[in-house]
Order: structure tokens, then sequence, then C-alpha cells
């Protein structure tokens, strides 16, 4: 459940098994209290004091770590989050997929500060399982309507000029289980298929440069090296533009959950078209019209019509405090935070409302408000124990507003499955708990 | 500056940006710059070159008939889309919805929404069967390819596809799509009083649970006198972690209220469907005596001892 290197199987083992004897609504607080004691078992801490030690660590006394000596370098060669924030990770809805091979993985936004995530915690959206890629044996092939058709390895890639950009990754179905009414009880599985890090690599421009395109040449079709060869027609003007052959993010190999050692990288477009493990660029003069972009990834109207090609994501925000997994414990003063992002450039502002958009306050945009990628915005508020209806609502530099529910419906039904960008709301009732709920 | 100081430098700043504009149009001259990467062969190149297109740019020669196609379906395909392309628990359905794209629960196949018979060849070739991708012949692709598109009544049970057959076929959904126009909503940032308080109402509240269920996926491993062949096949899914709501196996409080009902409202439950459970937990082709089983078992892990 929580395996970490250094902390003890049989501890784990032993607080899972007391965790199944509990009440349910119990047992993610005793599982956090069973991981603390997991996490004292990993710097050497007797298991029967940390218990008793909880007050003792307290002021006016000296707390256990400050009378001993803790782990040395290289305890752990690759460093590991804190044992104690064994809560932060991906999660799977199990209903989904037939299995957890061709499925879908949420990253927990509530649990993340700033506008990266962390590589482990990057959404997983597989095919075909994650491939195992010696970087020795990995080639890209770059072929079709070009002058000199080429084959790279790693090494190669690495000596073209490189581009580093800091971009969301957000699958197109993000969402896309709450077209007909609210169905998910945690902002993790509600908006948790984004993600947001800074992609290293080479422009695909530069690489077709070197290849020489023929004049008659309008698509790209970039197919991966795994099992599925998910494979996707990308407009030339998109891959001449912003679109990136990738082998780093954040500042380290891509993890093989994102593409070990190459993906194509398309900024602002339905994650799908950013191809992973890809092995093959062919240039032509049309699409391809394969499986994910006509029995997928097409956006079904109510009059039975399909968009196709729908490659933008369009501006969509949510409020990631508080929300489900971060109710309000007391009344009082807090920073409301959310995040907000749109596939056709910067966000311009994001209006919050407590009352379900009857009425509503600008919010500050923090940090780093770049192009195509997560923007953390927040409000001060006071809470006095009402209840509240809270939204978000996006605006990007386009002059796009991130739509209503009602709106997003009339104009495409309910069977869409991709592309819900709709304002979301959460319900805080007066105890402080956080649902999910759409309202009129 | 002067204003034609200004002017000239405005035009040569241009001409030095129009000349640096990557114009893919005469790059020509640019290719190779680098010099970096190696020729692709004619032959490397055909070993990965296995995209079809609509106009059928890419099929390989070869060909194979429905008849062929059925063994075949049946041996490496049947398993998880079923005979007649129905679909398997969740595994994707191949065949039926026909009209179904206007209704509340669209049912998109082959047969009902793809637009392309030439993605159906690529897609096999490229990714099936699911556990041995780019196993089989360009033959007996064809021939599965074939069947499949018989399983939809898009062809008849004597056809034979070959790369020129293939354009006879007329997918009905062909003209179903229709390039991106969005933005296709209009919002606008009203800040006060943009709606009556009165018309807020709460349409729809989730009925998953599926956090809870997240922190406890690890199963108890406990012996049984019962069978749990069928259960694990189709009913651990949910109930091992509650997904959805559904009574967790083993978790006495959840289930004591519903075992008061009795054994056979519970087996009537379990094949009819309750709330939001498919009948047979979506495993259609399970016999009730099957369902029965697996119900048994479930009951064996909350007796009271
Ligand atoms: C072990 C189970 C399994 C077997 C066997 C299998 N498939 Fe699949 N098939 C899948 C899964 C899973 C998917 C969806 C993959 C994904 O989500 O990308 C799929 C998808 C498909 C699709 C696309 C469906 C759609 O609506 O987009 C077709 C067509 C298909 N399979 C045909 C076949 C054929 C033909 C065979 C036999 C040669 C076969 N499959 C064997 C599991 C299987
Ligand atoms: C897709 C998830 C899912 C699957 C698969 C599933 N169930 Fe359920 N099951 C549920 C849910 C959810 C409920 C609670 C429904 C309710 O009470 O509204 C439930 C309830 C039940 C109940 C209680 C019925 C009652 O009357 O109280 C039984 C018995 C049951 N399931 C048996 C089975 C059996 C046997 C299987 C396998 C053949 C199975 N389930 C597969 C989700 C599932």
């Amino acid at each position: 459940m929580f395996s970490k290197p250094g902390s003890g199987p049989a501890v784990l083992r032993k607080v899972s098994q007391e965790a199944s004897k509990v009440d349910p609504a119990k047992r993610r607080d005793f599982l956090k209290k069973g991981l603390a004691v997991a996490g004292g078992a990993v710097v050497g801490v007797p298991f029967a004091s940390t218990l008793s030690a909880a007050e003792n660590n307290l002021p006016p006394n000296l707390p256990e770590w400050s009378r001993s000596l803790g782990a040395g370098v290289i305890t752990n060669p690759y460093g590991m989050p804190s044992a104690f924030e064994g809560e932060i990770k991906r999660r799977t809805v199990p209903w989904l997929t037939a299995d957890r091979i061709a499925a879908i993985s949420f990253t927990p936004l509530a649990e993340l500060d700033g506008i990266i995530t962390p590589s482990g915690l990057v959404f997983e959206r597989y095919h075909a399982g994650v491939p195992t890629i010696n970087p020795d044996e990995y080639r890209l092939m770059l072929h079709g309507l070009v002058e000199n058709p080429l084959i790279f390895t790693i090494d190669d890639l690495r000596r073209f000029p490189s581009t580093t950009a800091i971009n969301f990754l957000e699958c197109p179905a993000n969402g896309g289980m709450e077209w007909r009414a609210a169905q998910m009880d945690a902002l993790q599985f509600t908006h948790g298929m984004i993600s947001c890090c800074e992609w290293t690599g080479v422009l695909l421009s530069t690489l077709l440069e070197e290849v020489g395109v023929k004049p008659e040449a309008k698509w790209i079709l970039a197919e991966g090296s795994d099992g599925s060869h998910m494979s996707r027609s990308i407009p030339l003007e998109k891959a001449l533009d912003d679109t990136l052959i990738v082998y780093a993010q954040n500042g380290e190999p891509l993890r093989p959950e994102q593409g070990y050692p190459v993906r194509i990288f398309n900024p602002g477009w339905e994650g799908n078209t950013s191809v992973k493990w890809l092995r093959r660029l062919e240039v032509g003069d049309k699409p391809w019209y394969h499986r994910e972009e006509t029995s997928k990834y097409t956006d079904l109207l109510a009059d039975g019509r399909a968009r196709k090609f729908s490659y933008v994501q369009e501006s969509n925000s949510v409020v990631t405090f508080p929300c489900p997994e971060k109710p309000l414990k007391q009344k009082g003063r807090y920073e409301l935070e959310g995040l907000a992002w749109s596939g056709s450039g910067k966000i311009k502002r994001v209006d919050v409302s407590f009352d379900g958009g009857v009425n509503w306050r600008q919010a500050r945009l923090k940090g780093l408000v770049l192009p195509k990628a997560l923007t953390r915005f927040s409000l001060d508020f006071t809470w006095d124990g009402s209840p509240a209806l809270i939204q978000s609502r996006s605006v990007d530099e386009t002059g796009y507003v991130q739509p209503t529910f009602a709106q997003l419906r009339a104009a495409r039904g309910e069977s869409s499955i991709y592309h819900k960008n709709a304002i979301h709301t959460w319900r805080l009732h007066a105890d402080g708990t956080v649902t999910n709920v759409q309202i009129s | 500056m002067s204003r034609l100081a200004n002017r000239i430098f405005v035009v040569s700043l241009l001409v030095a940006f129009m000349s640096a504009l990557p114009a893919w149009a005469d790059s020509h001259g640019k290719a190779g710059q680098y010099g970096i990467g190696k020729a692709a062969t004619a032959e490397e190149i055909a070993g990965w070159d296995i995209d079809i297109r609509p106009d059928g740019k890419g099929l390989p020669p070869g060909s194979g008939s429905v008849e062929d196609g059925e063994m075949m379906y049946e041996e490496k395909c049947a398993s998880c889309h079923g005979s007649f392309g129905e679909g398997v628990g969740r595994y994707p359905v191949l065949s039926g919805g026909e009209g179904s794209l206007t209704e509340p629960r669209p049912e998109k196949t082959v047969g009902s929404y793809w637009p392309y018979a030439s993605t159906l060849w690529d897609y096999i070739h490229r990714a099936m069967p699911f556990t041995q991708p780019q196993s089989m012949s360009d033959d007996e692709v064809y021939a599965i390819t074939a069947y499949v598109l018989y399983l939809n009544d898009l062809v008849e049970d004597d056809f034979v596809l070959t790369a020129e057959t293939f354009t006879s076929i007329e997918m009905p959904n062909q003209d179903g799509f229709f390039l991106d126009d969005r933005p296709d909503t209009e919002n606008t940032t009203c800040m006060e009083d943009c709606k009556d308080p009165a018309s807020v109402k709460i349409l729809s509240e989730p009925t998953m649970v599926t956090l809870a269920a997240q922190e406890d996926v690890a199963v108890t491993e406990e012996t049984s006198s019962v069978d749990d062949k069928v259960y694990r096949q189709a009913c651990q899914m949910c109930h091992a972690a509650g997904v959805a709501g559904a009574p967790m196996t083993g978790d006495k409080a959840a289930w004591a209220p519903r075992l008061e009902q009795g054994r056979e409202k519970l087996l009537t439950g379990a094949i009819e469907g309750i709330g939001i459970m498919p009948a047979k937990g979506g495993q259609k082709q399970l016999s009730d005596q099957e369902v029965a089983t697996a119900l048994d078992y479930m009951i064996e892990q909350v007796k009271q001892d």
C-alpha cells in the first residue's frame, strides 16, 4: 500500500491487517496513525516509545529526534518523500477499465502546492502497460514525405539544441465521469487527470528541418513503441510551432510511466497526442484516422455527430482548498487555493464564488503565470460556519471564459466524454466537510 | 531615432525575422545542417511503417475471408470481446449500437460509430490481441477484420477482404464527424447578482465511494470451503474494496442488514442488479448458478461465528 524502501514490510502488513478490522469510516485516520508508527520504524525508533512519545515531543519538552542521530547520507541514494506522507499517492478507480493495463490513475491535486507536479505523482494513462526500454536500444525514426529519412539515438537527440518549457499535461477525459451528474467524491477523481511539469527536449521543428520536409507535407503521425503502438495524427502547423520531442521531466530523465526514454509533447493539447515511448514520426499529406482519433478522442454531441481533431484543452479551473480531501476544521481565516489552466495560452484572471455563482470575487494569481501551464490562484476568506457553494471561473488571454455546466450541456449534450471543462461546485457543509455537487 | 531611421530599422527587423522563420516549404537547403542521425534504410522503414489510411495506403498484399476469420476470432478475441462482439465484463464491445448515437446511453462500436474500415485493420494489426500485439500474419488480420465487419452486418458471410475489396466497404457513420469548431460556449465575467439566488438548486451529488475504497486494496487472504472462482472473476473488482458503495466482502457490519433479507432476496439482487450494481456484476454470460456460488462465497466471509 505504501511501499517505501527501508520501511519494515512486517510492520506495514501489521498496520494494514489492523486497518482491515477497523470500521471503514475510521480507517483513514487509523492508517495515518499506523503510518506514523511505520515511519518511526524507518529511523529505528523503538515501536512502543513512539506511541507514548507523542506528547513528550511537544514544547516545552525536547523531541526525541533532537536527542538522537538520524540516518546518514545515501541511506536513500534516490530520495523519497517522508514516510509520514504515504497518503500522497496516485489512485485509480478500478471500475473505469477492464484491468490495470489499459487504465488510468489520478494525481492527488489536493495535496500539492505550487504548479509543478512531482514526477512520481503525474497521472498515468496506459493502453498496454509501461514498457521497459533499454535506452541503448532506443531509436526514433523520422520518415515519410521528407528528403532524408533519419534514425536517431538518445545521444543524437541530445546533441540538438534543447528547449525547456513548463506545461500542463491533461487527459481530455479529465472529469469525463461527470458529464451526466456529479459522480466522484474527491478532487483527485474529478480533476486528477492533469499534471504540470518542466519538460526538456528538442523542438520537433528542428528535427523536421534536419530531415527536410517536402512541400506537400501537411500531417505527422506520432507512434509509440509500447504494445498499443498508440498513434495520433498531428497537423504540421502544430509540429512546427511548439511540439517538443522530450527526454527529460522535472530535471531528470523521463519517468518510465511518462514515456522513458522519449515522448512527443504537444503543449496545451489533449494528452493523448503526446505519445509516450515514441518510436516513429511519419510525415504525410493526410491524417490517418486511427483508432485514437475516431473510436476514441472524438466528442459525440447530442445530435449524434461528433467533433474530430478537438486537440486544444480549453480553459478550466478548480478550487483545491477547501475540497473533499481538505475540509475546514474550524471557523476563522483561510486562504482558498485553486488551479487554473488553458491550452490556448496564459490565464488572465480567475473569479471565485461562495454562493453558487450569484456573486463573484476576483482571486489573485500566485507565482508563475505561464502559457499552457497550471496557474495557482488564491483568495483570503473568513469562514463563519455557514454552508457555501464554492466555484471558480477562469478566463484565459484569448478572452475565453470557462463555461457553466448548463452552457456546456446545451452546446454538447451529455455523451461527449471528453473536454469537460465546466465550472465546478464544491458544497461546503456547516461541519466543514466538502462534497462534490452539480447545481442549477 | 528619426522616423526614417525608425522605418528602416523596422523593415530590416522584419526581413531578419522572416528569414529566420522555420519555413518548412523551403527548408531543403537547410536539411542536414546538423549532420546528426543515421540515414534510415528502406528495409528499416518497412519493418516499422505499419500505418494504414482511409484511402487504403499502407495495406499490405494478402486476403482473408469471413469464414476463416470466424475461427481465428473465436480463438484469439472472443474471450474478451465476446463471440458476437458483445464484450465480456468491461472489455470493449465491438458490434451493435446502430442508431444509438443520439440516445442517452450511446453505444459506440465499429458498426455504429467508426468512420473508416481502414482503422479496424490498422488497430487490430497494431494492438490486438491485447496480450500479444503484432503477433498475427497479414492474412490473419485480413480474416479477423472481415469477421468483425461481418459481426457488424457490414459485409456478407461470403466476403473476402483484400486491399482491393476493402474500398467497397461503406461505414454507416462515415459522415458523422466534423472538424473542431470550438469555442462553442460563451460565458461572461458577470460579478454581481448574476442569477436569482432562489434558482440555485443542487442537481446531483456523488453516489460513488472512491477515495475511501482505495485505502484498503489489500485483500485479506482467507481460505474458504466455498469456491471463489466466480467471485474473483466477476465480483471482487467491486466488492473487495467497496467500490461504488458495494458492501465490502468480509465487512460484517455492512452485510448484517443485507443478510437479514435472506439469501433468496440477495441472490435476486445479484442476478438482476441492484442500485448501481449491474445484473450479475456486468457479466451477462454467467449462469444464475454461478452467481449463486459467488454469493455463497461472499456470505461465508461474513458468517457470524
Ligand atoms: C485479453 C483481452 C483481449 C483480447 C484477447 C483481445 N482484446 Fe481487443 N481490446 C482489449 C482491450 C483492453 C481493449 C481496449 C484497449 C485500450 O483501452 O486502449 C481492446 C480494444 C479493441 C478494439 C477497439 C475497440 C474500440 O471500440 O475502440 C478492437 C477493434 C479490438 N480490441 C479487437 C480485437 C480483436 C480483433 C482481437 C483478436 C485478435 C482482440 N481484440 C483480442 C482486450 C482484448
Ligand atoms: C460494478 C461493481 C459491482 C460488481 C462487479 C458486483 N457488484 Fe454486487 N454490488 C455493487 C454495489 C454498488 C452494491 C450496492 C447496491 C445498492 O445497495 O444500491 C452491490 C450489492 C450487492 C449485493 C447486495 C444486494 C442486496 O439486495 O442488498 C449482493 C448480494 C451482491 N452485490 C452480489 C454480487 C455478486 C455475486 C457479484 C458478482 C457476480 C457482484 N455483486 C458484482 C457493485 C458491484
